[in-house]
């Protein structure tokens, strides 16, 4: 069992060691093959900063081992899955606002309309959000965030991310995340003393939902998976893809069903 | 527009009252579908008709959810889940797929050597999830053509306490019978993801398929 005297050692040099790596940056790129078969692989992964990001890796593996992960682990654990569901719901409740806005950035009036009505419904009837009444109404949810905003306004992805903290990302999906921020009422809450604990417990919880959410489906890449990394980069840019594809996809007519021309 | 669209628009009730003018519009709306859908199949279309391969992942579903809720060890399921999946996935195809460039490069006895053992851990993925799939329901939805030749069979799949997941399911037809080619989970590729792993551990490990095959050796023997 290591003190933590000694984790504090760690953690310092490994920030100290991010710090140089991020400084060097031309030092953390990955060579680019000839063969032209393993350029295809490399062009197809596009992960041009492949050595930085599994430092990252790394080191966020380690900091979750000992502070994230456990604390996910007894939140599941102690709290029972309604009750869980019913934080995640009212968290996702609280995000409408800025749901509703991607959505109207994406040109998606629908859904745009699904997620007003969601959060009219959801906040009434479905009690502060805890319970997802709209679903059954006709009003299933849907993601919507600054990433693919900017990808329906063909923001490319470009190269593959693996950020300190906040893990898979792209050039598209930070710079989306730091919109989000921007559009999520609660930044603008006055600075009370009350409600700024409000937001950071707020974002505490967002946090360990968000590490509970996926406890089984990270414990089961890192055992099945020979390179999890590789692994994970390989779900996250699939999984990116099809959200977007789905919003793409999504056309439906705004014309209501009763209207006759 | 696909065939079980068109037969929802044929069982709908047709309105018996035609003087108003949606439920006319409606009604002509439906003859115009199944007008489209009648001279789609009888023109370009071959018979092979796609209810076939719904039908096909729903056979094939219903065995695996019968499987999965059952009674019974995990030993004891595994060795039940064996014969489905060797009977209706393509599992060689997929092997193949999952190498990607590497293929080329192996010898004849590392590629016998590699499939043999690609069959075994895809089995113990499989029987490593069936404990968080215990009390699954799976409904099916339509299909859609999917790249040459394949077909892509839309389901849900539901598990007490968590969100709906949707699964589609590749098929192949190149044996005259279809078979599962691929599968993903909220739009992500199974093979490919693979692929990728495989990929990333060799070009980390110089390109030695000897140590890829060590590494699923390992994997193989951990949990049969």
């Amino acid at each position: 069992m290591r003190t933590v005297g000694q984790i504090r050692a760690t953690v310092r040099r490994a920030g100290a060691i991010a710090a140089a790596g991020l400084l060097l940056g031309a030092g953390g790129c990955a060579q680019k093959p000839t063969d032209p078969d393993a350029l295809a692989d490399y062009n197809g992964t596009n992960d041009p900063l492949e050595p930085t990001n599994r430092f990252f890796y790394r080191v966020n593996n380690t900091v979750d081992q000992y502070t994230l992960k456990p604390v996910a682990q007894a939140y599941v654990y102690v709290v029972p899955q309604p009750a869980r569901t019913g934080v995640h719901n009212a968290l996702a409740n609280l995000a409408s606002p800025a749901t509703f806005f991607n959505d109207m950035f994406e040109t998606r009036p629908r859904r745009a309309g699904d997620t007003f009505m969601r959060f009219l419904i959801n906040s009434t009837v479905g009690v502060v959000g805890v319970f997802d009444v709209a679903k059954g109404w006709g009003y299933p949810a849907h993601d919507a965030d600054g990433g693919m905003t900017l990808a329906s306004w063909g923001v490319p992805q470009g190269p593959y991310l693996y950020l300190p903290a906040l893990g898979p990302s792209s050039p598209q999906a930070i710079t989306g995340f730091g919109m989000d921020v921007a559009l999520a009422p609660l930044t603008y809450v006055p600075r009370g003393y009350g409600l700024l604990t409000l937001n950071w417990a707020l974002y505490g919880i967002g946090v360990v939902d968000a590490r509970a959410g996926v406890l089984n489906d990270l414990d089961q890449i890192n055992r099945d998976a020979l390179d999890p990394y590789a692994t994970l980069r390989s779900l996250y840019r699939q999984h990116r893809a099809a959200q977007i594809e789905a919003m793409r996809k999504d056309n439906r007519m705004t014309t209501p069903d009763w209207y006759t021309q | 527009m696909s065939g079980t669209d068109c037969m929802n628009d044929a069982d709908q009730p047709l309105p018996l009252a035609p003087d108003t003018g949606p439920t006319r519009r409606r009604l002509a709306a439906a003859l115009a579908g199944t007008a489209a859908c009648l001279a789609l199949c009888l023109g370009g279309v071959p018979a092979r008709a796609e209810s076939a391969d719904v039908a096909f992942v729903h056979q094939f579903g219903d065995k695996l959810v019968a499987v999965i809720n059952g009674s019974g060890s995990t030993a004891e399921k595994r060795q039940q889940i064996q014969p489905l999946i060797d009977q209706n996935v393509d599992v060689d195809g997929i092997a193949r797929f999952a190498m990607g460039r590497y293929w080329k490069l192996a010898s004849p006895s590392q590629q016998q050597q590699f499939v043999t053992l690609f069959h075994h851990v895809l089995l113990n993925t499989i029987t490593g999830k069936l404990g968080e799939y215990q009390g699954v329901r799976f409904s099916v939805g339509g299909d859609t053509p999917h790249g040459d030749g394949q077909t892509q069979v839309a389901t849900t799949i539901d598990r007490p306490g968590q969100p709906p997941a949707n699964v589609d399911w590749v098929l192949s037809h190149k044996a005259g019978a279809p078979k599962v080619e691929d599968v993903f989970g909220e739009g992500v590729s199974l093979s490919l993801t693979q692929r990728q792993d495989y990929s990333s551990y060799l070009s980390r490990n110089g390109n030695d398929i000897d140590k890829l095959l060590g590494a699923m050796q390992r994997q193989a023997a951990r949990s049969s």
